[in-house]
């Protein structure tokens, strides 16, 4: 009898049962503490993001443990968050979800990165009945499921482009033609198609709309096919690395337009570093700026957002994007339907989630039936000499917007 | 010294005995109600099937593809376009999905196969990635935004286990009777010298693409199944690069050329993902390429040809220097 | 007509630099049988010299490309004798999936040094362009264009005049007659191997003043290095030269197909990595030793 092959087979099994095992922590104490599970990106294509939507979620979670905790039903909980590594990829996100679910046994689910990620873990959230709240996947899609579980605190993609369209055709004389680029994911496609939709309604002509792969290393013949039709706004909707290619790319064919618009980028420090005065006049769209006016409705966390971009930028040495913002604000929409809801029921507070309709420093939180914040609006931001400034809705403005950009050379 | 052969045909008919057995142990883990263990143990079924089918072209045959994603992505497909459909019956799901890998491998094996190494391994990279791109452009396939698939509810789920599981014992066996047929004997003839299979009477050709064709089939058939397991299907999900490179390093670690290789292989590198998940969140990915430069260095014939070799250690470690420059 | 005078021209200087991507990958595959997927590696860590150069001391890309290529030809040189050297005559399995985890760990130990936070190299002259005959030519992408060629040009001198060129080229050919003739094997794949490590450099810090660096950059170059050695011919200088201006040209042109067939957009633009990929297998089929077509092993 050979023994080698019995002990090849049993030490086989027994590393895949270990490793499928292998929890996290004991499960969760059900005594004084909510556990949150979140599979974000701390590696892939998404490795920043991830980390800015864990900043989001780290500093709520410290200050809600720093000030005695979260009081549910009258019981008071700590909070603690658990993190996987998705590693940027879709299914990798949806199966770390079932693991938080089934084997840490956490009690709810904070969203992770991108809207490929946030799809798949919704779907899980659905299956599992377990509540989950998102602030960093905007694709409508999700949203057009049906799903019960899942609620975004985000304005969804189409919306994306609408703040700059809307401030460029509002100037004297406006905008009258649009060009639009876009890679070729789901989240860009989607915030794309919303524009398009947008500037056709309001008697803006669409002149030129094409995409471009991921994985595109030069996009300059589809800035040349781009010059020719002379368009008087340029949108992009894609990530930092395309944008940077095309705005490098819009200065060396002399490509000048009216304005720039960029979905991503311009909000993150990496734009402005990268581009230096290039990077001037152009507009970014941004789910939240440290500019805006709300002013919190309940206690329980900063008031305003100067008051949180000041803390949050004495824990992480860098001021707050919108990223951070938006997932601090997924997790207070949890900590608001959870007091209204007076237990960690799943059923209650999913119905809790569904009806909550509070102002915070991010913006309202409230959740059409499907699931989406509707109601609160994109934010146009605008690097003015290397600084980021709010320009657009006009009441949360710090600073009108500078239109047209003037061209190239003169900046 | 021995010459590194490949482990025979079939390889040691124990570790086969032995993998036979932890299959039916398989079977238990429904039983858990752990849906998490379900997953990484129907993941590890899956990766295991598509070792088999990459085992039989590539360790068999000779002919190291990099491109056997393309099937399984196509078999996932396969089934969520007929969930779109209105059909959502496995065995409807597994048949398509064979039927149209088989196609699609014939077809596209006619002229691929006529080119050697090298060449043969990039035109299958490359045909992994065309079909990716292509799907990804193709708005009645959801393009880049995927499409729904159509799931039991939470009660019936291990109806998916069970499947991807007859799917990998089929994989298995099939790997065994082939091993021992003139099918199986004619693959390696071609591996070891295809001229010479040639003029002995065995068309390369045709079992060439018999080969690709049935690794095609055993690659979709596991997609068919993922698909409505995952509930969700986009082209970054059908066609990634782990599905593609996993297989073929179980392989690799398990045993090239044998019959339990591939599924020791699963077994012990799906655990080996899970562990370092686990244990280095953020440096999993770095333990993982340094893994696998072990194993191309330390193990070039896998586990069940390093268990069953005579000589033990010295063998093995005179093995190592085998490629040196 | 300006438009695809343009698109020319923007293809050329696109191929450029696909061409030095290409050279490297494609002497270490013609001359030693290896296919090194963590060429896409090397580029990166050439850009990433370059950004830390440009970022630490202020020394411009240009002046930077000794640099990135001395300490890409050191790693390579390491990592060839100590790693690679184990497995260099076993088929290409091993190769692939040895490579495949090398490349693993180079990314990710750059994610842990420099985060994947995106950078960029952006000096004072870049988008700095001149106009001729209605055509909009960057200065950067002209330079680059420039010394990519020069390199190529040094290169294919110094492998056909110089003893340790011939020497290569000897093994290339017939690795037994070399052997006889005391040409000591080893060391040729060790400078093989650091060459086109330091030619991967290279180009990656003339790639950086385009395009922005994350440690995953690398990839899609990889992708189309493949294709761009197999058009234009393994192992050889003018073969990943041509091959690459015409994958540029080709690349550029296909931007233009930009139709709509009721809902379905048939972008070129967006098909481009599916374009290159099935001309690539067009051209193994019909002729695998590529367009200057040298026989290989």
């Amino acid at each position: 009898m050979q023994y080698r092959p019995l002990l090849v087979g049993a030490l086989a099994l027994t590393v895949a049962l270990a490793g499928s095992s292998a929890t996290v922590q004991p499960a969760a104490a059900a005594g004084d503490t909510i556990v949150f599970g979140s599979p974000i990106s701390l590696t892939g294509s998404l490795t920043k993001e991830g980390h800015l939507t864990q900043e989001g979620y780290d500093f709520w979670k410290n200050y809600v443990n720093a000030h005695g905790g979260l009081k549910v039903g009258g019981k008071t909980y700590k909070v603690d968050i658990k993190y996987y590594d998705d590693e940027s990829k879709n299914d990798t996100s949806a199966q770390l979800a079932e693991r938080l679910i089934d084997q840490d046994h956490v009690n709810f689910i904070l969203g992770p990165y991108g809207s490929g990620t946030s799809f798949t873990v919704a779907q899980i959230a659905e299956r599992k009945k377990i509540p989950m709240v998102e602030g960093n996947g905007a694709a409508e899609k999700i949203f057009n499921q049906g799903f019960k579980y899942t609620f975004g605190v985000l304005s969804p993609a189409k919306r994306y482009l609408e703040g700059i369209l809307d401030m460029a055709h509002s100037q004297k004389p406006g905008a009258q033609s649009v060009a639009i680029t876009a890679a070729s994911d789901a989240f860009s496609q989607e915030v794309a198609q919303g524009a398009a939709a947008w500037a056709s309604a309001h008697g803006m002509k669409v002149v030129y709309n094409n995409k471009y792969p991921d994985t595109a290393t030069d996009v300059s013949s589809l800035i040349s096919a781009l010059k020719q039709t002379n368009p008087d706004i340029i949108l992009n909707a894609g990530h930092v690395q395309d944008a940077l290619l095309v705005q490098k790319g819009l200065k060396e064919q002399n490509v000048s337009a009216k304005g720039y618009g960029y979905t991503v980028g311009p909000d993150t420090p990496d734009f402005v570093n990268s581009l230096h005065a290039d990077a001037n006049d152009v507009f970014g769209a941004a789910q939240w700026s440290e500019a805006v006016k709300y002013h919190a409705d309940r206690p329980g966390f900063y008031k305003t957002a100067p008051e949180y971009a000041r803390a949050f930028e004495g824990v992480y040495h860098h001021a707050p994007d919108y990223h951070n913002a938006e997932s601090t604000a997924a997790c207070l929409a949890f900590q608001y339907a959870l007091q209204n809801a007076g237990s960690l029921d799943p059923e209650k507070v999913r119905d809790a989630l569904q009806k909550l309709d509070v102002t915070t420093f991010y913006g309202i939180l409230k959740f059409d039936s499907r699931g989406l914040n509707v109601y609160k609006p994109m934010v146009v931001n605008q690097i003015q000499s290397g600084k980021l400034v709010t320009v657009w809705p006009r009441g949360l403005a710090q600073a009108a917007p500078k239109y047209p950009a003037p061209p190239w050379g003169k900046r | 010294m021995r010459r590194i052969g490949l482990g025979g045909i079939t390889g040691s008919p124990y570790a086969f005995a032995v993998a036979l057995v932890l299959m039916v142990l398989l079977l238990a883990i429904p039983l858990t109600h752990n849906g998490y263990i379900e997953i990484v143990f129907r993941g590890i079924l899956m990766y295991a099937t598509m070792a088999y089918g990459w085992n039989l072209i590539g360790g068999y045959t000779g002919y190291v593809s990099f491109g056997q994603v393309a099937f399984f992505g196509i078999g996932a497909y396969c089934s969520a376009v007929l969930s779109q459909m209105g059909v959502n019956n496995l065995f409807l799901d597994v048949l398509v999905a064979c039927a149209v890998n088989g196609a699609f491998a014939t077809l596209v094996g006619l002229p691929v196969l006529q080119l050697k190494g090298h060449y043969f391994a990039i035109a299958t990279l490359g045909i992994g990635l065309a079909i990716t791109d292509i799907i990804a452009n193709l708005d009645a396939l959801g393009g880049t935004s995927g499409l729904r698939v159509q799931q039991v509810d939470e009660a019936h789920f291990s109806v998916y286990y069970y499947a991807m599981w007859l799917v990998a014992l089929a994989a298995m066996l099939a790997t065994f009777f082939i091993a021992r047929s003139k099918l199986g004997y004619a693959f390696v003839a071609i591996r070891e010298n295809e001229d010479a299979a040639a003029v002995l009477g065995i068309s390369p050709r045709r079992f060439k693409i018999t080969a690709w064709a049935i690794s095609g089939m055993m690659a979709g058939a596991a997609g068919a199944v993922y698909a409505p397991a995952n509930g969700f299907l986009d082209p970054s999900i059908a066609f990634s690069a782990d599905s593609n490179v996993f297989p073929i390093v179980m392989a690799l670690l398990g045993g090239i050329g044998t019959v339990a290789g591939p599924f020791i292989g699963a077994l012990i590198l799906a655990g080996a993902n899970e562990l370092l998940q686990r244990y280095f969140i953020k440096i999993h990915t770095l333990f993982f390429g340094a893994m696998i430069v072990l194993v191309v260095l330390l193990l070039p014939r896998g586990l069940v040809w390093l268990f069953g070799l005579k000589g033990g250690a010295r063998t093995w470690l005179k093995s190592l220097t085998a490629y040196k420059a | 007509m300006q438009l695809l005078a343009q698109d020319l021209v923007n293809g050329i200087l696109a191929g450029g630099i696909l061409a030095l991507v290409a050279l490297g990958f494609s002497l270490v595959w013609g001359i030693m049988n290896i296919i090194n997927l963590a060429h896409g590696a090397f580029i990166m860590l050439g850009a990433y010299v370059t950004y830390q150069l440009y970022q630490s001391f202020h020394i411009d890309p240009f002046l930077s490309l000794p640099i990135s290529f001395v300490a890409l030809f050191v790693l390579g040189w390491l990592i060839q004798r100590y790693l690679i050297n184990w497995v260099a005559r076993a088929p290409i399995l091993t190769t692939f999936l040895l490579t495949f985890g090398l490349s693993l760990l180079i990314v990710n130990l750059a994610l842990i040094v420099w985060t994947g936070d995106t950078r960029g190299v952006t000096t004072p002259y870049s988008g700095a362009n001149f106009t001729l005959a209605g055509v909009t030519v960057p200065w950067v992408k002209l330079y680059t264009l420039l010394t990519a060629l020069a390199i190529t040009g040094v290169m294919q001198l110094w492998l056909t005049r110089s003893k340790t060129g011939r020497a290569i080229r000897a093994t290339s050919m017939d690795i037994g007659a070399a052997q006889l003739s005391g040409v000591r094997t080893a060391n040729i794949y060790a400078i093989v191997f650091a060459l086109s490590a330091g030619l991967g450099g290279v180009a990656g810090t003339l790639i950086s003043l385009s395009y922005a660096l994350t440690p995953t950059m690398g990839d899609p170059f990889l992708i189309k290095a493949f294709v761009v050695c197999v058009l234009g011919g393994l192992g050889s200088v003018q073969g990943a030269l041509i091959g690459g201006l015409v994958y540029g040209i080709v690349e550029a042109f296909a931007t233009q197909i930009d139709v709509t067939i009721g809902t379905q957009h048939i972008s070129g633009s967006g098909l481009q990595d599916a374009i290159a990929l099935v001309v690539l297998l067009i051209v193994l089929i019909v002729r695998p030793t590529g367009i200057v077509g040298k026989a290989t092993a």
